[in-house]
């Protein structure tokens, strides 16, 4: 049977800690970063870059980092920004790109342009 | 960091990474474009409301849906994919003041993905898909959905062989709405049987 890869993705988070928010059905995205990330990380692996599962790991690991240093509810709590994190550290370790031409990109990027 | 630099940090993050990935050729904007759009356009419970909201006002069409629900479905102009991958097999049902249906999928997780949309978290648990098939009304029970004793309860285990989903039934006061109108009061779970259809007296 033909799975689309997007399906997946979401089914093997489905019920899980690492599942994605969402609302009424859909996923909820607040804000144009966070489709942005989860449409990185999955392309990445869509094309083969990494197995999804080790995105998975990724994230429960990024995840449970947060668990450990916050209380469970803290307000600042930010899948994304865990997700975000994941993906820049899967990466960086598999040197698809450097960590300091990813600071030095987000840099430029957060100057102001007059 | 405050919310809005934070913010403007991770938006320059992404940004800073997709576009690194980009320039050194290892994806393209346009996979990352649609795996997007896949989530956001084509694969939704919006489908499935549409096919309901179509239902609702077409009784021919309810019928043929009822009868053969891929070739019903394949005549809506819907995107891509809805007959594709879990998207076949499809079967509808109907909710009547008789007869309510509820489906689960006690084996795993299947779903019709394409009209329905992410299952919801509780499809997964063990303890729904049990008690889903022993003790259907007290389930819906705890959904708020209170079925009389006079309504048949069917429960429909949907597989890789065949997919239901919930024709709900339309809610009284909804006469002359647009077939927009019903679509935007569907959800996700009403399609599921674990709900009904709820309209806001408040408009």
């Amino acid at each position: 049977m033909q799975i689309k890869f997007e399906q997946f993705v979401t089914a093997s988070m489905l019920g899980n800690q690492d599942a994605p928010p969402r609302s009424n059905g859909e996923l909820l995205f607040q804000i144009d970063w966070e489709s942005r990330a989860f449409g990185v990380a999955i392309a990445l692996s869509k094309k083969g870059h990494y197995e999804w599962e080790d995105f998975r790991q990724e994230l429960i690991a990024s995840i449970a980092e947060w668990e450990a240093n916050h209380c469970q509810d803290d307000p600042n709590w930010d899948y994304y920004q865990r997700w975000l994190l994941a993906l820049e550290r899967l990466v960086c370790e598999l040197e698809l790109i450097d960590i300091e031409e990813l600071e030095t990109r987000t840099q430029q990027l957060l100057k102001p342009t007059f | 960091m405050n919310e809005s630099s934070r913010e403007a940090y991770n938006a320059a993050r992404i940004k800073a990474l997709e576009s690194l990935l980009i320039e050194k050729g290892i994806i393209t904007s346009e996979t990352v474009d649609q795996v997007i759009d896949f989530f956001e356009k084509d694969m939704g419970p919006f489908n499935g409301a549409k096919i309901v909201a179509k239902a609702w006002v077409d009784p021919e069409f309810k019928q043929r849906l009822l009868e053969d629900t891929p070739s019903a479905i394949a005549q809506m102009n819907l995107p891509r994919g809805m007959a594709g991958a879990e998207g076949e097999h499809m079967k509808a049902i109907e909710n009547t003041p008789d007869v309510h249906n509820l489906i689960v999928c006690t084996l795993c997780s299947c779903y019709p993905w394409p009209v329905l949309g992410l299952p919801p978290y509780w499809f997964k648990d063990p303890t729904f898909r049990a008690r889903a098939i022993r003790e259907p009304r007290k389930v819906l029970k705890e959904f708020g959905l209170d079925i009389p004793e006079t309504t048949e309860v069917r429960v429909w285990d949907t597989s890789a062989q065949i997919r239901w989903f919930v024709i709900p039934e339309r809610p009284a006061s909804t006469e002359g709405w647009t077939e927009e109108q019903l679509a935007a009061v569907v959800t996700p779970e009403a399609m599921q049987g674990a709900a009904k259809v709820q309209v806001s007296t408040s408009i």
